[in-house]
């Protein structure tokens, strides 16, 4: 009797004999939902550059020089995706972040000296971000030493205690406002002939304003913050070299809708204000692109939208650079942690969002211009992200023969290059306005 | 005592004190020594890599490294099974601290001579050992104390190297809650993480992965020799294995199923059928039944005789007899103890009780479960027979909202 073990075991065996045996189908409905999980990464990851300081760099970049830097969007394009593909393979391959493998890699120093960049630039682009708040919220008559406190203090709090994903939805709902720009795009007729000539035929100039702009415009499209976020979000969702041709496609996917949404806000801006020699100097003139579309509410839309992009990259970004730099350097990190426990990371965070408001609440500040300005530190920044992860994805160590084809890595270093000459290019002709090169 | 930093990169001398070559990386052999000899040290000269012997070394210091002879041998380094090489596999990489319970990552190695020995005494997890090396050589910065790691509480070294043995001591990671070795397993890279699990013990590698992610679960045991992930879903509670199958590629779950043993195959395959959100898909095969003839004092007696008692025995289901499955009542635990030694059991039993048919939607069934105060509540199919059951926990499961369940912040999720 006893050997029955009280029939525990049993109970299976009796519906084996009766043929219950079968393996699970999975649904298709799981199918998809797996699916669209992992559609995912890329292209938040992309989107996410069109934040306060991006939507500021291409309305005036249209504002400015009309379609005349429409070409540019191309080299972009490739360029984006091959750096985020980069990090995203690197991710599957290695299971570790970008942060991780160059402390594991380089050591030491090199980690400080990348660690540091990424604060920097990181730095940077939150102040852009709480700059993005404030303007938002002057277009509604809110003055910004009352919101961006108040601001900083509910994403800080929001964060610190844990809720902040839930919140992060509305936010991530309110920059739908910007699709509005596609529409706005054609309302406003722009002559498609010029657009065409723009889009294909490259002008270059070494006029230190088109510099500016061309580096600040590489510089929110490729920043560095979103080679980390790519791959660490790889690593989350566990995504393995095995199902790695999805992320490959969305990587690309998201790229291309990006720039997209770019390329639209670039016409529509240039169809608008170029063609009434406007210049970009302030959030409502960047609303005025709307108008074609929405308008009197033109201004209404366009501070929703870029109040919920910036509130949502004000919250994110320091996060991330918080967990990065932690992680390479090895100190206790997650926001369940307490001051005592996690200092240097609750400490990083604290910081940026509290300097990022705290610049952005001074008074006469530029709105604008410290929007362009902050990324054209990611455009400076940007090249040491990128040879770190051009020297870590052909180490054959980390990524046995997932290394990149010679191609590809004629066009990666490519970009390095052209991106490190441009950002030298500017620094020269900052600091010696009057250098003549032709 | 002396840090690996303050090693690499210095002159080895030989006996005139003429600097011959420099120190490149620091070797050593883990293995069963708490502390792990250093076996000798790699020298480079002219791009160039050799081996330098213990026996050949006379003196370590911050100063370098000086030898017992002149003459060199100048075979070039190639490293041996089972070494470690303190710079490229420990250095910067992370560790698991046993004693801590936690991840963290070697800032410097700490080195002591004992008994003219140098051995691997600590990890140096502190800003103070990041400072050693960031700072220019000689400027030694603040003195407060710094957090070394015993090697001791070392379980688990995240090196990439395959060939580095016994990186883990399962041993000392066993020493871990299950919960705690999942928790800290999901902190490493998803490859380690596995090698984690991987080099437990079957049974505890089981209840390991119980604690993690479903996602996680399907992807350690696909990714494992199927032999030993085999090995493992038999130890897991049937309703997780299968749960772990469901989420695998039908073929490669077939396969792994068509791997296990009897009894616990036959418990797995019973519940594959079962959608996820039903409650069949919730419920565990491991439970106790007993005839309704059988006596409270028989029934004692043969609880305690049980050589696999379940989990769940605060509930005992009696049945019409010996080989029925036809459930007729319940008997708490509690009651079974306090009742008369000689009733049968069909006197002391509950004949109202609670119970789920197995298409039943697993919210509802949890949201009973939560309502009537039960520990548990079994699954009677169509002719009354009973198929398994639901316990509380993994009710609470379904309830809880999904924060509460995964602690850990998610960041990028």
């Amino acid at each position: 009797m006893l050997e029955r073990r009280a029939a525990v075991r049993a109970a299976g065996r009796r519906l084996l004999q009766r043929g219950a045996r079968g393996v699970r189908n999975v649904t298709p409905r799981k199918r998809l939902l797996a699916y669209l999980a992992i559609l995912g990464p890329g292209m938040i990851t992309a989107n996410a550059g069109n934040d306060a300081g991006g939507i500021a760099t291409f309305a005036s970049v249209g504002a400015d020089q009309g379609y005349r830097l429409l070409w540019i969007l191309i080299p972009i394009t490739i360029s984006l995706g091959l750096v985020q593909e980069m990090c995203a393979r690197m991710g599957a391959v290695t299971g570790k972040g970008l942060a991780d493998l160059i402390r594991e890699r380089f050591g030491v120093r090199w980690t400080a000296l990348v660690m540091l960049a990424l604060l920097i630039a990181n730095g940077g682009v939150t102040v852009s971000e709480f700059v993005g708040i404030a303007a938002a919220t002057e277009l509604f008559g809110i003055p910004r030493f009352l919101s961006v406190p108040l601001a900083a203090v509910s994403i800080w709090w929001l964060v610190v205690k844990g809720s902040y994903q839930r919140v992060e939805r509305v936010f991530l709902l309110m920059t739908v406002v910007f699709l509005g720009y596609v529409a706005s795009a054609f309302l406003a007729q722009p002559e498609w002939t010029k657009v065409a000539a723009g889009l294909v035929r490259p002008s270059f100039s070494f006029d230190s304003a088109y510099l500016f702009t061309l580096v600040a415009v590489v510089g929110t499209t490729i920043s560095p913050y979103m080679q980390v976020y790519i791959q660490s979000s790889v690593v989350e969702k566990g995504v393995t070299f095995e199902n790695y041709r999805r992320t490959r496609i969305d990587v690309w996917v998201g790229t291309v809708f990006a720039i997209l949404i770019v390329f639209f806000i670039v016409i529509s801006t240039a169809a608008t204000l170029h063609r009434n020699d406007i210049q970009v100097s302030s959030a409502a003139d960047a609303a005025h692109a709307l108008q074609p579309l929405a308008g009197v509410y033109a201004e209404a839309l366009f501070a929703v939208g870029l109040f919920g992009a910036s509130m949502l990259a004000a919250g994110v970004l320091p996060l991330a650079t918080a967990y990065s730099v932690s992680e390479a350097l090895g100190f206790e990190k997650g926001v369940s942690r307490s001051f005592r426990e996690a200092p240097i990371f609750l400490g990083i965070f604290t910081f940026l969002v509290a300097v990022g408001a705290a610049i952005a609440v001074l008074p006469n500040l530029p709105l604008i211009k410290v929007l362009l300005v902050t990324q054209v530190i990611n455009g400076l920044l940007l090249p040491v992200i990128l040879f770190a992860v051009l020297r870590l994805v052909n180490d054959k160590e980390l990524m046995a023969d997932r290394v990149n084809g010679p191609l590809y890595n004629i066009a990666a270093w490519a970009t390095a290059i052209v991106v490190t000459l441009l950002s030298l290019l500017l620094i020269l002709v900052t600091i010696f306005p009057r250098l003549v090169f032709f | 005592m002396l840090y690996l930093s303050q090693v690499l990169g210095r002159p080895i001398r030989d006996l005139e004190g003429e600097s011959v070559a420099t120190v490149k990386d620091v070797i050593t052999r883990l293995g069963e020594d708490d502390h792990p000899q250093i076996i000798g040290i790699v020298a480079r000269y002219r791009r160039r890599d050799f081996f330098v012997s213990r026996w050949r070394i006379t003196e370590i210091s911050e100063a370098g490294v000086r030898l017992n002879s002149d003459v060199l041998n100048l075979k070039p380094f190639e490293r041996r099974e089972g070494e470690v090489l303190l710079a490229r596999n420990v250095l910067d990489k992370q560790l698991i601290d046993v004693d801590g319970k936690r991840v963290v990552r070697v800032n410097d190695v700490q080195l002591i001579e004992v008994a003219g020995a140098w051995r691997v005494t600590g990890a140096d997890v502190s800003l103070q050992g990041l400072w050693r090396r960031l700072a220019p050589a000689g400027f030694m910065g603040t003195r407060k104390p710094v957090e070394v790691i015993d090697w001791a509480d070392v379980g688990y070294l995240a090196t990439d190297e395959a060939t580095v043995q016994l990186k883990s001591a399962s041993g000392k990671l066993a020493r871990l809650h299950p919960v705690e070795i999942a928790r800290l397993a999901e902190a490493l890279s998803y490859h380690h993480g596995s090698e984690v699990v991987g080099s437990l013990d079957d049974e505890t590698a089981a209840e390991t992965l119980e604690e993690m992610p479903a996602a996680q679960q399907a992807r350690i045991i696909g990714d494992m020799d199927e032999e030993r992930a085999a090995d493992i879903l038999e130890w897991m509670s049937p309703d997780e294995a299968a749960d772990v199958l469901g989420d695998l590629p039908e073929e490669k779950a077939e396969e792994l199923l068509g791997l296990m043993e009897g009894e616990e195959q036959a418990d797995v395959a019973e519940l594959l059928p079962y959608e996820d959100d039903t409650a069949g898909g919730l419920m565990t095969t491991e439970f106790v039944t007993l005839p309704r003839e059988l006596t409270v004092g028989a029934a004692i007696a043969r609880l305690r005789e049980m050589a696999e008692t379940p989990n769940m025995i605060y509930y005992l289901y009696v049945v019409e007899a010996e080989d029925s499955w036809q459930l007729i009542g319940v008997i708490a635990l509690r009651s079974l103890i306090l009742a008369d030694q000689t009733a049968p059991l069909a006197e002391v039993m509950r004949t109202e009780f609670q119970s789920a048919h197995p298409g039943e939607a697993a919210k509802e069934v949890a949201q009973r479960i939560a309502e009537y105060n039960l520990l548990a509540l079994p699954v009677v199919d169509q002719a009354g027979d009973i198929l398994g059951i639901i316990t509380v926990d993994d009710a609470m499961e379904i309830l809880l909202p999904k924060n509460w369940r995964q602690r850990l912040p998610r960041l990028f999720a």
